[in-house]
């Protein structure tokens, strides 16, 4: 028998089962896109694309959608065009729930009713429709809830590995509460579907819903020890919301934005992994080791460089090195370590205990333990400026803003990592079109005339304004300026949404461009922090979670 | 262009911190153009879109000068009833299009991101979600939308009514064509005249919105016969005075002055010369600001707008005598409302209309909707015998352009059809 698939909370199943349906929600993240980005826009939510995947795989035969918003409108379209589903039924779902709502979806239900039961053969059974009811189970006790759009399967799973606590899927179709109260006693079909419309519509609204204001009761639970805010990319319903609670809650935040696909989800693991650690600094302590000689180590694995500091028992830097990470996070650590160790004339037995951080932390096998670059660039900012609140950290493939409070521990953090508009990748790229190195780049731009705006965001378009730009004939130091001005202007976008407090640091290679950093000073209205050793700071702050680790 | 530029920068550096001093230049600086539009208008322009000029001016020049009196709307609201109780339409769309034209949309669009906003929402939602939130628009009486073709606009005005802290009124219009559908919305429209009548203290007066629903429907007619002449005609036209159509039928819809514009428009389309060039019909919003398309389709003889989607509203079949039946019927049966589908038969038959050798189907960026559908328009389009060219951009945001591949495949889409002969 063919499963009937659907993907909203509002898709009557258990009228669909009364016909002899079995029901299943479509929520898998596909390993990309390659199907549907040929009959849909790359542009359109990914939820939307893995449904055109999953029917164009063939795996799906039946489909009852509900039009949600104006992307599953589309797919159903799409879909229809297809020809490739046996069973394809959108739902004219009202966006109120007031009474002359409740006559209209009665109709829809009936409708659907009609439609599914010509296409099954089947009749309506009021006692497979009263055995549908079934109560999802809850968590009663302190966990963490997912909130915001439809997380998919894969990437929940993960989140519940990273969280220090049980995990509630309250996104979307997940939080369907239809089953908790049973059906009336009577089989007559007409009262039955008075009753479940109220039934449907009288779930906590989801963001579609023109009163969405029982959604308050989703962010106010008890138990709650902390909130993941999921969005879409190409999904606007949830972004607004997130900017309606994030400056009001009393609970921890994460906004986590995933673009439905296996790999997107991949790159998630260290923010989820850094939210856990700044719930829980326990997370961070390690088992504890033995005093030996008292040195400790912190290596960061960079995508460009190896960073690695070693400190002795006062907490005094003896060793900071630098190495480009080359062919592999495993044999780069590896070779910064010996380099490190032999500037400090120490042996590898002298290091009491080593943490690792960056991309490649967990590929590193020498570490005692592993800790988010998050985490880890708090720690080190801290100790090299503890008055900083606000650290910038432009590097090569990401860029991230990390609040922290007067212990050094991240109160709130975000990255960039999706567009390289605002890294350094940008500037490097530009730099090539330009036809000067990364160095020449950074003593250039601070004598400018003109004052250029470089319009375009995306990096393919920005180049080819570079290009008219230099066509034009203006000088290197204006277009640079404006170069810079734009990855301040995003840089800055990113600080803001932190709620970026003074005094700022700015860590990473980044930090050396003098013309970078003083257009940033000024789109932020205030000066920054550069140390001499901002390049080290996340190895320097696993360093001393190291030391953490060893009993004085 | 260097006036407006550095016009641009001063609301851009005021708005914020100085939200009163950059309102009063925002309005001082559209009064100034639309003195030029009315006593140094744009001759290239046939006569009745050098006065729509000056209608749109005015129009958006009524809610800066006027806020209490004036109702913050989406494109599709039915605006007769406000017009009746005496309130201006603030409409989102043309506030962002008018403040992209005085060069001021970046840092807005900044400010709605950096609250939070998704980067891909829509730029007119954007737009003016900064504008709101840098204080540079002024707080309206009232909020009226719909959810018709755009499901951004739920989330966009219900902010902005907590932002204003002012009543606000949704219409939800289901998708599918039917009478009970028409009734749902119908119900809701009385609701909407008890809503206004509170809000602003007057009184519907039944027969006078009887008399504008004829009007309304008049209005329809006329703009439909006018696209119907045009088909063999050469009417020169710029990039705005297509989007502004789409104005005056919908949010200026059921107005004496529109009425006015459509007898004009035909009055002038029989004085005008026989066809000329490839004639283009035009999808979803058109990109005004943008170089490239304005070098290839303005007042230019070898190649121009004949038509926009936007201003289509519906085939004029609605019952004037029952007002809230009628405006319901226009939601529900909007050319836009519905499946992909339907929107895309709507196109192809006003394209025909038009006498048009070619359509764009712009993806305006951020436009759901737009967006995924847009593969499916090009092979029905091209089924119906209308080639078509997906071309991406966007309608405000200038950061989205791409002005060099604009260029080269609308250029290159209109040779292909010089190189078709004439497709029609
Ligand atoms: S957002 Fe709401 S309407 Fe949309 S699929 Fe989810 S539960 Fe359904
Ligand atoms: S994720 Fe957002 S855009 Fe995508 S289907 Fe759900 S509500 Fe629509
Ligand atoms: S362009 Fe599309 S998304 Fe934007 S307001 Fe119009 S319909 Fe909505």
């Amino acid at each position: 028998m063919n499963t009937t698939y659907y993907v909203c909370k509002y898709t009557p199943i258990e009228l669909l089962a009364a016909f002899g349906a079995r029901c299943q929600n479509l929520n898998g993240m596909p390993q990309g896109f390659d199907r549907a980005d040929q009959i849909a826009h790359a542009n359109i939510c990914g939820f939307g694309k893995s449904l055109i995947e999953s029917v164009l795989e063939g795996n799906v035969k039946e489909l009852v959608l509900v039009n949600c918003c104006d992307t599953i409108r589309t797919v159903s379209d799409l879909l229809h065009e297809t020809g490739k589903l046996d069973f394809l039924y959108t739902v004219d779902m009202l966006h109120t729930g007031g009474e002359c709502s409740r006559e209209r979806t009665v109709a829809q239900l009936k409708a659907l009713a009609r439609a599914y039961g010509e296409y099954k053969g089947t009749q309506f059974d009021p006692a497979a429709f009263r055995a549908a009811f079934r109560p999802a189970p809850r968590l009663r006790e302190p966990h963490i809830s997912v909130l915001g759009a439809r997380m998919g399967k894969e990437l929940f799973e993960m989140v519940q590995k990273a969280m220090p606590y049980p995990v509630e899927n309250e996104t979307c179709v997940h939080n369907r509460s239809v089953g908790e109260v049973l059906p009336p006693e009577t089989d007559d079909f007409d009262t039955l579907m008075e009753w479940y419309a109220a039934e449907l519509l009288g779930q906590i609204p989801c963001m579609r819903m023109m009163d969405n204001t029982g959604r308050k009761r989703l962010f106010n639970d008890p138990n709650l020890k902390g909130i993941i805010y999921h969005t879409v990319k190409f999904c606007d319903f949830y972004s607004f919301e997130y900017a309606a609670v994030k400056q009001n809650l009393a609970v921890p935040l994460l906004k986590i934005e995933s673009d439905y696909t296996l790999q997107s989800s991949g790159q998630l693991l260290t923010r989820l992994e850094a939210f856990a650690e700044s719930m829980d600094m326990t997370r961070c302590e390690g088992k504890e080791k033995k005093m030996g000689k008292g040195y400790f180590a912190g290596i960061d694995s960079g995508s460009t460089s190896t960073d690695v500091v070693i400190l002795d028992k006062e907490g005094k830097m003896v060793n900071g090195t630098i190495l480009p990470t080359g062919a592999g996070a495993a044999v780069g650590a590896e070779r910064a370590l010996e380099e490190a160790l032999k500037d400090a004339g120490l042996q590898r037995e002298d290091i009491d205990a080593i943490v690792t951080t960056g991309y490649g932390r967990t590929a590193i096998s020498d570490g005692d333990k592993s800790i988010t670059e998050i985490t880890c660039h708090a720690r080190g900012a801290h100790y090299l400026d503890p008055t900083v609140r606000t650290v910038i950290d432009i590097g090569g493939q990401d860029s991230k803003v990390i609040r922290l409070d007067e212990n050094g521990n991240v109160v709130n953090f975000v990255m960039n990592d999706k567009c390289a508009a605002g890294t350094g990748r940008f500037l490097e790229m530009m730099a090539r079109t330009m036809e000067m190195s990364l160095d020449q780049m950074s003593q250039t731009g601070l004598k400018y005339k003109e004052d250029i705006t470089i319009s375009s965001m995306c990096t393919v378009f920005a180049e080819s304004e570079v290009v008219s730009l230099i066509a034009q004939n203006k000088p290197t130091d204006d277009i640079v300026h404006g170069l810079n001005k734009a990855v301040a202007s995003k840089t800055a976008a990113l600080a803001k949404r932190v709620g970026g407090e003074e005094r700022y640091m700015m860590t990473g290679g980044v930090s050396k461009n003098l013309g970078l950093v003083k257009t940033l000073e000024e789109t932020l209205g205030t000066t920054l922090v550069v140390s001499d050793r901002a390049q080290l700071c996340g190895a320097l702050g696993a360093a001393l979670f190291a030391k953490d680790m060893v009993q004085q | 262009m260097q006036v407006v530029e550095t016009f641009g920068r001063y609301l851009d550096q005021w708005s914020g911190p100085h939200p009163v001093r950059a309102r009063r230049l925002l309005r001082l600086g559209w009064e100034a153009q639309n003195l030029k539009n009315k006593y140094l208008p744009d001759k290239r322009l046939i006569p009745a879109d050098r006065d729509l000029a000056v209608i749109m001016m005015d129009a958006m020049l009524k809610p800066l000068q006027k806020p209490e009196s004036s109702a913050i709307v989406s494109v599709f609201t039915p605006c007769e009833m406000l017009q009746e109780v005496g309130l201006n339409p603030y409409n989102v769309e043309a506030f962002s299009c008018y403040l992209s034209g005085s060069r001021c949309e970046r840092g807005l669009l900044q400010q709605a991101e950096n609250a939070g906003i998704s980067e891909t929402l829509c730029s007119y939602h954007k737009t003016f979600l900064g504008a709101a939130g840098k204080q540079l628009l002024p707080k309206p009486r009232c909020i009226v939308y719909t959810n018709l073709t755009c499901d951004a606009n739920l989330l966009t005005f219900r902010r902005l009514a907590q932002r204003f802290q002012v009543p606000s009124f949704a219409i939800d219009v289901p998708m599918d064509q039917t009478p009970e559908n028409v009734a749902y919305v119908a119900q809701q429209l009385e609701q909407l005249a008890k809503f206004l009548q509170e809000c602003t203290g007057k009184t519907i007066d039944q027969e006078a919105l009887r008399a504008r629903l004829r009007r309304s429907r008049r209005t329809l007619e006329k703009f439909n016969q006018f696209q119907t002449a045009r088909a063999d005609r050469y009417l020169p036209t710029d990039l705005v005075t297509p989007l502004y159509s789409g104005m005056t039928n919908n949010i200026l819809l059921g107005t004496e002055q529109v009425e006015r514009y459509v007898d004009e428009l035909l009055r002038d389309v029989a004085k005008a010369g026989p066809a000329r060039g490839k004639r283009i019909y035009w999808m979803h919003t058109i990109p005004f600001w943008s170089d490239a398309v304005r070098q290839a389709l303005v007042f230019n003889e070898g190649a121009q707008i004949v038509g926009c989607e936007l201003s289509q509203v519906c085939e004029p079949d609605f019952d004037p005598e029952k007002p809230f039946e009628a405006m319901a019927w226009r939601m529900v049966y909007h050319c836009l409302n519905g499946s992909a589908t339907r929107r895309i038969e709507a196109g192809i038959r006003h394209a025909r209309q038009a006498g048009a050798d070619g359509v764009v189907w712009f993806d305006h960026w951020g436009c759901k909707h737009t967006l995924g559908s847009a593969q499916l328009a090009k092979k029905k389009f091209e089924e119906a015998g209308l080639p078509l060219l997906i071309l991406d951009g966007d309608g405000c945001d200038r950061s989205h352009g791409g002005e060099g591949q604009t260029s080269t495949r609308l250029g290159a889409f209109l040779e292909m059809l010089e190189e078709g002969g004439t497709t029609r």
